[in-house]
């Protein structure tokens, strides 16, 4: 994941219409030294946030009213196609595969992550901080499910074990040295997995991470 | 195509009549041509005489054909052959054993044709009256035949005949006073046969009376002139010509009388069942009043039917009886129809003349009680059928939303505050690390795990109640997703573009999702496939495995379930299975709501 070093803190805006949660996930990225400058309960509320003060990212819960659905995933299209490359973090209930795939195909600065993140203050707040700086975060969860989807063709059934949690990592939006250091390897034998494995799925190795991460979700998410 | 049998019965009754009619006539021609010229009855009185036979005879195929019974053919049959001209002891004038024998039955037809008036229309003696009435002619005419032959001698007969073999006493008195009082009592009957037929007609008892009425008019003319001969006969006065020619007939309207009133009996009845069947297959009030019309040949007939709501009779039009319709001085009867239970159905306003015509009244009404109860059945099954279609739609729709809204209560309050709860003990662990008790860290920790396990659990039971992907996405991301977790690899192909009706969608949803996990539990198979396409204004739904086939819609599985939600709304499920040969499972449901949209 990028580093963040910018002297001045993240301008981030929420919207869950869970006032608890809310309130909670303010309180953990204020502590994680981010700058919450609004908190609302609809997708409405956070564009018209979006327009009226300068954002570095926004967390959005999926499922807002009025239709309960997926209000928080319009407003990332919404942004997207409204040129907005701002960071924008999408929190469900659900590890939904589908809904990932659709976040990530919105653009690079997407992240999606499963609510009871929460309770895991550094992750939330990395994953803010990776969507702010342009980086996309996939929960490991939505990963663990299309790994485990089964197949009539595996294309995973060629990889190594250790080239396999390497994917996983890529899956979830890891950098290279985000994974070397996760997985305590070094960054050329990183590389090496990484270029294995995009030979292997038949992939084609992309400059933006971000559509790294979806060539392999959409790999993933295909039968 | 007829019988043998029944062809072979026309046959010998054809054969039976023909010689009947040839006998009848031998003894018409010689008897006449027998008789001395100067006595010669008039050439036209004795072909009226030999006419009279033939009607009889001529009546009684068409009796046999359409009579209720043989009885009345039989009578008429047996008619010719008593029928003996008087011209015709002439030529057994020799016979002294012949003659008394035809003397002793001369009289019998008027016996055969008091019991053929008294067994019309139903070819059968009704009551005790008549049969009392038929006993007395008979014991009468043995009594009669009995005197003539024991007593008669050749003065008794129009001929210069031999002594009467039979002969055992000259006692000419005794023979008289037997002689006059069997046509006596003969007359007396008929009068009373006349009267019963008289009564029953003015009762209107006796069907068909439009027809029936020539039938106590003949037989009035018949009795008459038969008092009329009898009382010159007796009083040994020359029968007038004239009289005994009316006579004849109206003797020979009798059998004619008895086969129209049966034949318009019988075209009556066709009629009402020509109703019936016309009818049978609903009750179109329309139709009714115009076939009502065609049955009763009034097209004055109109047909009022009960609103039930305004308390009023209306005919199919809506339009509510005219109290001048019902005005006795219209010219019109009214005939009220009621149900078995005696709720007012219908008011039949018909010419007053088929007032007469009770019979076919009584046919037409029940025609049109069974009718119109039929009719309504009918459309009581179909309402209350239609209720419960309704009504399982409505409990499928329920069971939906009582499912979505479960799924959002747990998403919105359990995992909500579980997911909160999480948090603040992340906050509480974090400060009890600041605190430097490591120990209770890390105790909360373990429970943030426990906690973040119980909330998977609890994703996928809100999950497995109701996918919220679903709901947002329908069935083009739901279906991959459910087949994604199948543990038999699913190839998926679903073209719904756009989103269906609610209730479709879930149907759908959870019809993959049984059918699914039927192929991994039981079906062996190594494939699947998921094919949902919209066909017209229909989902079709296909989901096909490569196992081992033999699946059914069991009481047990849970396909009988999806069959009956997919049934609810008013789709259907089909199960092809053969063993060994994969299963293929297709639903159809329609969009357009066959029963209202979801």
């Amino acid at each position: 994941m990028s580093e963040p070093d910018r002297p001045a803190a993240l301008r981030v805006a929420i919207a869950d219409d869970a006032l608890l949660l809310r309130e909670g996930i303010a309180k953990v990225l204020e502590d994680g030294g981010i700058e919450v400058v609004a908190s609302v309960g609809t997708a409405d509320e956070l564009l018209e946030a979006v327009r009226d003060l300068d954002l570095d990212a926004a967390v959005l819960d999926i499922r807002m009213p009025p239709t309960h659905r997926d209000e928080g995933i319009v407003a990332l299209e919404q942004l997207r196609a409204g040129g907005d490359q701002m960071g924008v973090l999408l929190l469900s209930m659900y590890a939904t595969p589908e809904y990932a795939l659709r976040v990530m195909g919105a653009g690079s600065g997407t992240g999606y992550l499963l609510k009871e993140r929460v309770s895991e203050p550094q992750t939330l707040v990395r994953a803010v901080e990776t969507v702010a700086s342009g980086g996309s975060v996939v929960d490991p969860e939505v990963v663990e499910q299309l790994v485990h989807r089964t197949r009539a063709d595996d294309p995973l059934a060629r990889l190594t074990e250790r080239e396999r949690s390497v994917l996983e990592l890529m899956a979830q939006g890891y950098s290279n040295g985000g994974i070397a250091q996760t997985l305590f390897l070094g960054l050329k034998t990183v590389e090496t997995h990484v270029r294995s494995i995009l030979q292997k799925l038949d992939l084609e190795e992309s400059p933006e991470h971000h559509r790294r991460v979806l060539a392999v979700l959409t790999l993933l998410g295909a039968r | 195509m007829m019988a043998p049998g029944r062809r072979g019965r026309i046959a010998r009754r054809s054969v039976l009549i023909g010689a009947v009619i040839a006998a009848s006539l031998l003894m018409e021609i010689s008897g006449f041509l027998a008789s001395a010229p100067g006595a010669h009855q008039e050439v036209s009185y004795a072909t009226v005489h030999a006419m009279v036979p033939i009607v009889f005879a001529a009546c009684a195929g068409v009796a046999w054909a359409i009579g209720p019974t043989d009885v009345p053919a039989r009578l008429m049959v047996a008619f010719p052959l008593l029928w003996i001209p008087q011209t015709f002891y002439v030529v057994i004038e020799d016979l002294g054993w012949l003659w008394p024998l035809f003397r002793g039955v001369d009289l019998g037809w008027a016996v055969l044709t008091g019991i053929l008036v008294l067994v019309y229309p139903r070819g059968g003696l009704a009551d005790r009256t008549d049969r009392w009435i038929a006993g007395i002619a008979i014991v009468a005419s043995v009594v009669n035949f009995g005197a003539v032959l024991l007593l008669a001698t050749p003065s008794a007969v129009p001929c210069d005949c031999v002594p009467n073999v039979y002969q055992v006493a000259d006692l000419p008195t005794v023979f008289g006073l037997v002689d006059v009082g069997y046509r006596i009592v003969g007359v007396g009957l008929a009068l009373v046969i006349a009267g019963r037929l008289l009564v029953r007609w003015v009762r209107g008892s006796v069907p068909a009376r439009t027809a029936a009425f020539l039938m106590p008019a003949a037989l009035f003319a018949w009795a008459t002139t038969l008092a009329v001969q009898a009382l010159t006969y007796a009083a040994a006065v020359n029968t007038d010509i004239v009289l005994t020619t009316i006579s004849l007939f109206a003797i020979a309207s009798v059998p004619v009388c008895f086969v129209a009133g049966i034949a318009h009996v019988r075209n009556m009845r066709s009629r009402v069942a020509d109703l019936m069947r016309i009818t049978r297959e609903g009750a179109d009030r329309g139709l009714w009043a115009e076939s009502l019309a065609r049955t009763l040949r009034d097209d004055s007939v109109r047909v009022y039917w009960w609103d039930e709501e305004r308390g009023r009779y209306a005919d199919a039009a809506g339009v509510p009886i005219d109290s001048a319709e019902t005005d006795p001085r219209s010219g019109h009867s009214i005939l009220p129809v009621s149900s078995p239970t005696g709720n007012p159905i219908a008011l039949i306003r018909h010419d007053r003349v088929l007032t007469d015509n009770m019979r076919l009244l009584d046919g037409v009404s029940s025609a049109l009680r069974l009718s119109v109860d039929n009719g309504r059945l009918r459309s009581e099954i179909e309402r209350t059928l239609e209720q419960v279609r309704q009504s399982r739609q409505r409990i499928v729709e329920a069971g939906v939303e009582a499912r979505r809204r479960i799924e959002r209560d747990l998403h919105d309050g359990a995992q909500q505050q579980l997911v909160s709860v999480g948090m603040r003990l992340r906050v509480a662990s974090n400060q009890a690390r600041e605190l430097g008790d490591t120990a209770l860290a890390e105790e909360i920790e373990e429970t943030i795990g426990v906690l973040n396990q119980a909330l998977k659990e609890l994703r996928e039971l809100a999950h497995g109640i109701h996918p919220s992907l679903l709901s947002s996405g329908g069935l083009s991301l739901a279906v991959p997703e459910l087949a994604g977790r199948c543990t038999v690899p699913i190839e998926v192909d679903v073209q719904a573009e756009g989103r269906l009706p609610e209730l479709v969608e879930s149907t759908a949803y959870f019809a993959v999702a049984e059918s699914l996990a039927n192929v991994a539990k039981h079906s062996h198979a190594t494939r699947g496939w998921v094919r949902a396409h919209v066909e017209g204004d229909e989902l079709v739904l296909v989901v096909r495995d490569n196992g081992l086939g033999g699946a059914s819609l069991d009481a047990g599985s849970g396909m009988l379930g999806i069959a009956d939600r997919v049934d609810a709304v008013g789709g259907s499920l089909e199960l092809e299975s053969p063993p060994g040969a994969g299963t293929t499972i297709t639903v159809r449901m329609p969009l357009g709501g066959a029963l209202g949209d979801a």
